[in-house]
């Protein structure tokens, strides 16, 4: 046999091995329903403003909790082992990795998108005034 | 409606820059098909038309770019550009990197290096200028679209081409202010985004966007050869376009990580973010196109892939342009650009790209040259093709699994109920694979070192040699893989291997540059490069696998979190010392110097319980333009050697962060009163207090005329710490104001009102003046005090005086003395200007005495003086006092050992190096 067959053989093996290995790396963002049965998920939702947000620095920087409502509208208790990102209560969307324990959520990581369009607006209202 | 005349605009270099931009589009166009004439007539005229309309092409494209840099350097904020990206206070040396901020700059900056490299084409290129020229010319107009901003109707629908950056703000914003013709007196630019006004900012784009271009050359020769079916003469060239580009491309991403490193918060060189993959992707997979270049100059070998390999680098290049460019990572990356509405366009120009190189490949294909026999499986050839394949294998990876948000969107168009799948954990996710196509390629990167080019014979001839020789320099990288773990943890058995891997091509390469290297410099190039790259990877395994945190705490963690090397960061209050993994951490003190807060973080390392190593770091903060809110946080690193200590200020006390917030904070506080005398105890709920003195005068941060503070002695009922404190007001221009005092330890804040001023200094209206009569040495009693006319002087240095010509001015000099307490000196002045008199009085506060200087009696030689004294009332003091104020004293920080960082960069600069020699050997060849 040719030694390119053999290659493109190995190849090919190769890449449908990395392929399957690496589909379990990937998931959909998840709700805090699927993070129940889950071990470790993404769950998009938005900030819910009505919960108070704990962040005290003085007793523990890398605490912060915070509510948070999934797509299916359900609101949990988040708590990250982090800081707590700058703009926080500013952010549209929220993206919080980590798993449910009993009826809280611990996060590792949280990624916020802000809105963007914030900064124009201020900039022209304070050029009006 | 009436056109309004707007006030104080420049409209000459928008239109000139407009104007510019049209004709460097067409005469793009023009070079291109005329470019693209000639190569297929070999007719001279159409090149030379090809050569005019580069030329045009090449000034107008300056032109445009030197509007820009007009109207941003003279602040012409009429113009959207210049809104965008400068302002007032934005300093010259940021302008560069002002310039390339938005994506219209950039791709000006990319068209640039378009221009100098298609100068050196037509300079160099000979037979091959005509096609070269065409295909970079024409991806010169797809560039150019996306900036020249046409508008073209299809009926109702209309789409614009590109975003124009010579347009007016006030065409391409809508806003009431626009109805104001005065408005540009009333606006100002928005400047530049704090995180890039950076020196890395200013140079990092310019050499990575080198690096982009750059990669057009070696595509367009790829493109010219399939077209004029045409292969050998073509290697020479593409090798040593494909050598510089690689050496810009790899130094720009270098410059990347090194950025990330020294002066953003990353916390490292490298992410993999998306956009840091899809930089590298086509670096490795024109790294492959090198090798296998090389293989085809040597051997004859390797001619197909190797115009693959570059065509897909030209492609996976513009492709990366779209991921960035387009918005489609959204919040999965940190260097995105704002969306401009540009996907559709991005989008044809990589499709058109990949289309055309992959046709002309496959009708191609079975013209371009292969030798019928295969490379003998003892050859370099056939080891340096494994190894290129296998960079194309750990780009390919990369490429897919950056490219899922794309995948997502494709799916979804087509079946709107699909949710997006995303990478949980991208960093093991990425590491797992390329642990291994490292190990492969460092190991083949020495191995194939050892081989020979077209050897037949070498079975028979070299073999046992060559085993022997792998089999001891494989011996020597197991031992130094063993050496090093007393240094450095290996954690799993994948990076044992690696480390070895690394070792093995490290040696090899160093064996061969020695032996073989410095009689041949090219070969010699490529083992500096190959040993660049082990120490590289070697580099990544000390300083990526064994970062260490140092700012840990784990006692502190709350028991909710399994693993506990999740805590990055401490709190440290000002002034108190933590000792956290060998070191005593102490945040000493902060100051502001322009738009940063710098932080004073001393370290001091304890081996033995003993203090063996000082040292102090300036990690910063950078406020947003209004000074209102922290916008970006600058590290500090300690470099050493062997290891780098990293710090960050991971986060500031909220009332620190974001002004709105700190006024939310004093909003919320609850002040009670307070009315001691002085010498009573008052009580808080946790803390007391006692009214210890009244002090005139008090040092202030702040200068005042006049201002008195209250001092405090407050204690926890514990009684173990004790704090003083001078709450206090003070006037100034005839303003009064409260300077109030902060407990942090007690959570305490405290002020003293105003009325207290009015109590302790009386207006002029209250005060009963007495006159005394007086000469010069004699005294007279007040109340208590002896007050003495000692002398006069006429150097007058009272800055309420201000001297006017034919003043007669005279200052005396009294001394007031109060029984059992030491005399002091006023001064009051008398001044007869224009035959009218003044005085100007002077005051002692802690008396409360006002004396005057009213009158001369030439005759008599006597001075008339009037005193006033204050009438005090120190009963009751009125505080106001707050309780559970939030602590604003303390900082969250971030501390990481990154030991052995500079073999990564030392690797990572020879691999570099070696591009260069490499480059500059290949050079002049024809």
């Amino acid at each position: 046999m040719k030694k390119t067959y053999i290659i493109g053989f190995l190849c090919i093996a190769a890449a449908i091995g990395i392929f399957f290995n690496a589909s379990s790396d990937v998931s959909t963002y998840a709700t805090f329903a699927d993070a129940q049965v889950r071990a470790k998920v993404k769950v998009t939702g938005t900030l819910d403003l009505d919960k108070e947000f704990y962040y005290d620095p003085n007793e523990d920087p890398n605490y912060f909790s915070f509510h948070m409502l999934d797509n299916d509208g359900v609101s949990r208790k988040v708590i990250l082992t982090q800081p707590k990102p700058q703009d926080f209560e500013l952010s549209e969307q929220v993206v919080v990795t980590g798993k449910m324990k009993d009826e809280v959520f611990v996060a590792s990581e949280v990624l916020t998108k802000c809105p963007s369009k914030y900064k124009d607006e201020e900039l022209l209202l304070r050029a009006e005034t | 409606m009436n056109e309004i005349q707007y006030v104080g605009e420049h409209l000459l270099p928008g239109q000139i820059g407009h104007f510019l931009l049209l004709l460097g589009f067409v005469s793009a166009f023009f070079s291109a098909y005329t470019f693209y004439k000639s190569a297929n007539t070999l007719d001279d005229t159409w090149k030379k038309l090809g050569r005019i309309g580069y030329t045009i092409h090449a000034v107008s494209v300056l032109g445009v770019i030197a509007m820009l840099f007009y109207v941003m350097v003279n602040h012409y904020y009429e113009y959207r550009y210049a809104f965008e990206h400068v302002s007032d206070d934005l300093p010259m040396r940021y302008i560069l990197s002002a310039f390339w901020e938005g994506q219209e700059g950039s791709f000006l900056l990319w068209m640039f290096w378009h221009i100098f490299l298609g100068a050196l084409l037509i300079y160099s290129a000979k037979k091959w200028e005509a096609p070269v020229m065409a295909i970079v010319m024409i991806i010169q107009v797809f560039l150019l679209s996306m900036i020249c901003g046409v508008h073209l109707g299809f009926g109702d629908y209309v789409y614009k081409f590109g975003s124009n950056p010579t347009l007016l703000l006030r065409d391409t914003m809508e806003a009431p202010i626009f109805n104001n013709a005065e408005y540009l007196s009333r606006i100002t630019g928005r400047g530049l985004n704090p995180l890039l006004q950076n020196y890395w900012n200013t140079i990092h784009p310019p050499v990575t966007f080198l690096g982009f271009a750059s990669t057009t050359v070696p595509f367009a020769f790829a493109v010219a050869a399939l077209w004029k079916n045409s292969y050998h003469d073509v290697l020479t060239p593409m090798l040593k376009w494909s050598l510089f580009s690689g050496a810009f491309l790899g130094i720009g991403i270098l410059m990347g990580g090194a950025w990330a490193y020294e002066a953003l918060s990353f916390g490292g060189y490298w992410a993999w973010d998306p956009v840091e993959n899809m930089s590298l992707v086509p670096w490795l997979i024109l790294v492959a196109g090198i090798h296998t270049n090389v293989i085809a100059k040597s051997t004859g070998y390797s001619i197909r892939s190797t115009l693959l390999f570059f065509i897909l680098t030209f492609v996976l290049i513009i492709y990366s342009t779209f991921l960035t460019r387009s918005g489609i990572l959204g919040e999965t990356s940190a260097h995105a650009f704002t969306e401009m509405g540009l996907e559709w366009q991005l989008v044809a120009f990589v499709l058109f790209f990949l289309c055309l190189g992959l046709i002309l490949f496959a009708v191609r294909y079975r013209n371009i040259p292969s030798k019928p026999k295969e490379e003998s499986i003892y050859s370099r050839e056939f080891w340096m093709f494994i190894g290129s394949i296998v960079l194309f294998f750990a780009g390919a990876i990369i490429a897919t699994s950056s490219s899922l948000p794309v995948f997502n969107k494709i799916v979804n168009f087509f079946d709107p109920s699909y949710i997006g799948a995303v990478i949980e954990d991208p960093i093991p996710h990425y590491n797992k694979y390329q642990i291994w196509t490292s190990i492969f390629i460092t190991i083949l990167a020495g191995l194939s070192l050892f081989l020979r080019y077209k050897e037949r014979e070498y079975k028979a001839k070299h073999l046992k040699k060559f085993f022997t020789r792998a089999a001891i320099h494989a011996l020597l990288a197991g031992i130094i893989t063993y050496a090093a773990s007393f240094w450095i943890s290996y954690f799993e058995t994948r990076y044992i291997v690696l480390s070895w891997a690394c070792w093995f091509g490290i040696l090899a390469s160093l064996s061969y540059f020695f032996t073989d290297g410095i009689k041949n410099l090219k070969t010699g190039a490529a083992a500096f490069s190959h040993l660049g790259f082990g120490l590289m990877i070697f580099g990544v395994i000390t300083s990526g696998l064994n970062t260490r945190i140092v700012s840990t705490n784990p006692f502190a963690q709350r028991g909710l979190v399994d693993d506990e090397s999740l805590s990055k960061v401490i709190s440290l209050i000002k002034g108190a010392p933590m000792f956290v993994n060998d070191y005593w951490i102490t945040y000493e003190k902060d100051t502001i110097d322009g738009q940063h807060r710098i932080f004073d973080i001393k370290f001091e390392r304890v081996e033995d319980s003993a203090v063996v190593e000082s040292f102090t770091l300036h990690p910063n903060v950078q406020f947003d333009r209004e000074f209102k809110k922290v916008a970006a946080s600058n590290p500090d690193t300690k470099h050493y050697l062997h290891k780098d200590i990293f710090t960050n200020i991971a986060s500031l006390p909220r009332s620190q962060m974001d002004i709105s917030m700190a006024q939310e904070i004093e909003d919320s506080l609850e002040y009670k009163p307070y009315k001691p005398a002085l010498g009573d105890t008052i009580f808080t709920s946790k803390h007391y207090g006692i009214v210890k003195d009244i002090i005139y005068n008090p040092p202030l941060e702040d200068s005042f005329d006049l201002s008195v503070a209250v001092e405090l002695e407050f204690k926890n009922l514990e009684g173990d710490q004790v704090y003083t404190i001078k709450p206090a007001v003070g006037v100034k221009d005839n303003m009064i104001f409260e300077i109030p005092e902060v407990i942090e330890a007690f959570n305490l804040k405290l002020f003293l009102q105003d009325t207290f001023f009015t109590n302790v200094y009386n207006s002029e209206n209250d005060l009963n003046y007495a006159i005394y009569n007086v000469k010069k040495g004699e005294s007279f009693l007040y109340k208590d005090y002896k007050v003495q006319l000692n002398q006069f002087d006429n150097n007058i240095d009272n800055q309420q005086y201000d001297a006017e010509e034919n003043d007669v001015a005279v200052m005396a000099v009294l001394s007031v003395s109060k029984q059992g307490e030491s005399p002091q000196i006023v001064k009051p002045i008398y001044i007869l200007r224009d035959g009218k008199s003044f005085s100007i009085k002077d005051y002692l506060p802690e008396y409360g005495l006002h004396i005057r200087f009213e009158k001369i009696d030439p005759v008599k030689e006597e001075f008339t003086f009037s005193l006033a004294q204050d009438v005090r009332n120190f009963d009751p003091i009125s505080l106001l006092i707050a309780e559970d104020v939030p602590r604003s004293d303390f900082i969250i920080f971030e501390a990481k050992e990154f030991p052995g960082i500079n073999l990564f960069w030392l690797g990572a600069i020879m691999m570099m190096l070696g591009f260069i020699f490499a480059l500059s050997r290949r050079w002049k060849e024809r």
